[in-house]
């Protein structure tokens, strides 16, 4: 028997698509426009039916708070620190790990283990073992003869923003390495055998073979890190909260801070919604600047 | 491979694919949710970490299995710093617990917020006020405008948590005969003589154990962040208030460098593990040192917190917590009312919940202190100073944000507290080296934009 009706292929198409656009549009789409809404109102949480128009007040409260600037101010070093970290040493060990060498593919593996492992795990782990008193760094650093007195990894503003970027360097860097090592696989071997016979050194080669065909790759990584590393909650809250003080403060946890703790949900949906501006904006520029698909236009 | 070969070789098509999956969503939209919802009806009540909490729900239960059955209440743990974020969602949520018990600050706030259901009935079946152990009265756990929003559960004071091995081999005294100057010298005395060991411990970290420890400091010497009896004028911009810093920075030269980080959980930690011979805390940590560390545990005591060299006040931050119902959106405000009165009226259950974690939590009633079953707990025989102490010792020194110096209930303790105010001052001095009257100045400025933001709570 012939069905009485028939879907295109087209039509197919869209209703396998529609579980993702469903999702993107519930859980993307609508928490994004709810948030710029919200950070047009006053919202007391503990009082949900009291909500209150209340313009660009919100903006004007975070802009004159000099919590909101120091709190950039530290997110933007955070993020700057963290992103050089990571590449430089991504793609250093991506080259690394690039050579053919016996059992290379277990080592590549184990290079992942920091980005799989959840986050709360490890922040609540490396606040043990950052622990000045009963801590393995301190007690290894000691136990080495390189320190004499315990250092207070968490306890001083400097060392606390220090120890925060090598958490998140130490768990991102794998990310790198995955992007760049993907990358550097699809090089043609015969352009550095051609680099060789006319005499170029390994550095040589490095800068205009490899660095050359890195280029788009580290521009999409650089984007998408900074972005993440930005926008980054957890591994600042659970390891610091924030402090010493408000030394650790980026602006998402100056958004959480201000919705849960000051109960100012409509401040911290303006503040979320001044990051999400000033990434944009970020990364307009940087793709500009960067030439990113530049190439495929030309052709 | 052809597209209908594809589709015979797994064996389904994408369009018989999707057929199925409507077919299957249709089918599971013409059965909606089986009975099981309808099999037990689940109250959640908040507790804060510890198992006494538990115990309480335990004894509810017991009254719903004989009252209400189907219905079964359950603990959900919610940690102090966590109280905030709980609250915002659920209540955003609209689906509040049934009960809560949470440190008096935050009840005091939801109660002046109008979010909880007056329990003046409760109080009045469980007899609550002739019952109150000497020193406390019902009202200090929750009243407003002349009505009780807030049955009480315990009462727990920080106390001076002493290593009196220490303190004996270095002849420093007693630590009950102490008063600032003689608390700082043997601060001193031992960080000098026993390295390794930290003088003192208080939690000067950006949290609720902070604001706790200082507001102690802050009243001994006399001082109060907003005055209740005077229209809740912010009164922190004080003398005393600078002292109290001073003192804290004084203190600070003795305590572990990492103090400016502590909270709850890293001065217990600091205690338990022998590193300190003094720290400021509620009976938990004797508790913790009792299971882990009897070498620790043998040898400490409580006292009461020096007293204050002028104003001779001993004052320690007392959490009065209490149950408190939500009002809006609560389907179990009937039963959770039974429930209490069922638990409270029992003296078998007050005793099991003070047992539950010796000596944390202190009996607010009379007849529960005075049960023949109480001394039954071995800290009765191995602690027996630091357990009157705890219970009843301190009673007299009760003191804490939301209600200063006893002079009034006041709601917008729990705000500040939300935003950890207290330790932000003491933080301003010991991190940022700011000067103790610069930083009650900040503070008072703070406290002020919270009152003036919260007005319509107090007046």
């Amino acid at each position: 028997m012939t069905p009485s009706f028939r879907l295109s292929d087209r039509q197919v198409g869209l209703l396998f698509m529609a579980p993702f656009i469903v999702t993107a549009l519930v859980f993307m789409a609508y928490p994004v426009f709810e948030a710029l809404r919200m950070a047009f109102f006053s919202y007391n949480p503990l009082r949900p039916d009291d909500i209150r128009f209340v313009g660009l007040r919100n903006f004007e409260f975070i802009l004159n708070d000099r919590l909101f600037w120091d709190s950039f101010y530290q997110a933007t070093i955070w993020t700057l620190v963290s992103i050089v970290f990571q590449t430089v040493l991504g793609v250093g060990l991506a080259m690394l790990l690039n050579q053919s060498l016996a059992g290379i593919s277990i080592f590549r593996g184990l290079l992942l283990f920091p980005y799989i492992v959840p986050t709360v795990v490890i922040a609540l782990n490396w606040r043990w073992i950052f622990n000045p008193e009963i801590g393995v760094v301190n007690y290894a650093l000691k136990s080495a003869g390189l320190i004499s007195e315990n250092i207070y990894w968490l306890s001083t503003p400097d060392m606390a923003m220090a120890s925060t970027i090598l958490l998140n360097v130490w768990k991102y860097t794998p990310f790198v390495i995955i992007c760049v090592l993907a990358r550097l696989q699809t090089i043609p071997l015969e352009l550095y055998d051609a680099a060789k016979v006319d005499g170029a050194g390994a550095w040589r080669r490095f800068l205009d073979i490899t660095l050359p065909h890195l280029q788009e790759v580290l521009v999409v990584v650089v984007v998408f890190r900074t972005i993440w590393t930005f926008n980054k909650f957890e591994e600042i809250y659970l390891l610091t909260r924030g402090g010493p003080g408000t030394s650790t403060f980026n602006l998402a946890v100056y958004s959480f801070e201000q919705s849960t703790a000051n109960l100012r949900l409509g401040v911290g949906a303006a503040t979320g919604a001044v990051m999400m501006a000033l990434l944009l904006l970020g990364s307009i520029v940087y793709i500009r600047v960067s030439g990113f698909g530049r190439e495929e236009k030309a052709l | 491979m052809t597209k209908k070969e594809a589709g015979r070789w797994t064996g389904i098509g994408r369009r018989d694919f999707l057929a199925g999956t409507a077919a299957l969503a249709a089918g599971s939209a013409a059965f909606p949710a089986p009975a099981i919802a309808q099999a037990q009806r689940v109250a959640r009540v908040w507790g804060e970490p510890g198992p006494y909490a538990g115990v309480f729900v335990q004894g509810m239960n017991e009254w719903a299995q004989k009252n209400a059955p189907g219905l079964r209440f359950e603990v959900e743990t919610i940690p102090w710093d966590g109280v905030y974020v709980k609250l915002m969602t659920d209540l955003a949520a609209r689906r509040p617990p049934a009960l809560i018990s949470v440190e008096h600050p935050i009840a005091f706030q939801l109660m002046a917020e109008g979010l909880l259901e007056p329990v003046d009935d409760v109080a009045q079946r469980v007899n609550a006020a002739s019952r109150m152990v000497d020193g406390l009265k019902l009202e200090h756990y929750g009243n407003w405008k002349g009505t009780q929003f807030i049955m009480p559960a315990h009462h727990q004071g920080h106390l001076l948590l002493v290593q009196t091995d220490v303190i004996q081999e270095l002849g420093l005294g007693d630590p009950n005969s102490w008063s600032w100057n003689e608390l700082a010298n043997a601060a001193k005395t031992v960080s000098e003589k026993k390295p390794g060991m930290a003088g003192i411990t208080l939690a000067l970290g950006r949290n609720l154990c902070t604001d706790y420890h200082f507001a102690a400091l802050l009243h001994q010497a006399g001082g109060m962040t907003y005055d209740a009896q005077n229209k809740f004028e912010v009164a922190f911009d004080s003398p005393a208030t600078v002292e109290a810093l001073e003192f804290v920075k004084r203190l600070y030269a003795y305590m572990p460098k990492g103090a400016v980080e502590y909270s709850f959980l890293q001065v217990v930690d600091q205690h338990v593990t022998g590193k300190t011979a003094m720290s400021f805390y509620w009976g938990r940590t004797m508790g913790r040192a009792a299971e882990e560390a009897p070498a620790v545990f043998a040898k400490m005591e409580a006292f009461n917190h020096a007293k204050h060299p002028t104003t001779g006040r001993r004052s320690t931050w007392t959490d009065l917590q209490g149950w408190c119902i939500p009002k809006a959106n609560n389907p179990y405000v009937k039963e959770v009312k039974e429930a209490l009165v069922y638990v409270q009226n029992s003296v078998e259950w007050g005793v099991k919940y003070c047992h539950s974690l010796m000596p944390n939590v202190a009996p607010v009633y009379k007849d529960v202190a005075a049960a023949a079953d109480m001394p039954s707990h071995p800290f009765f025989k191995t602690k027996p100073k630091s357990v009157e102490t705890y219970f009843t010792g301190y009673v007299p020194n009760i003191s804490s944000t939301a209600n200063e110096l006893l002079r009034g209930a006041n709601p917008l303790a729990g705000i500040c507290h939300g935003r950890s105010m207290w330790a932000q001052v003491v933080q301003r001095v010991l991190i940022e080296n700011v000067a103790p009257a610069e930083a009650a100045k900040w503070g008072a400025k703070q406290f002020e934009e919270i009152r003036r933001e919260n007005i319509r709570l107090v007046l």
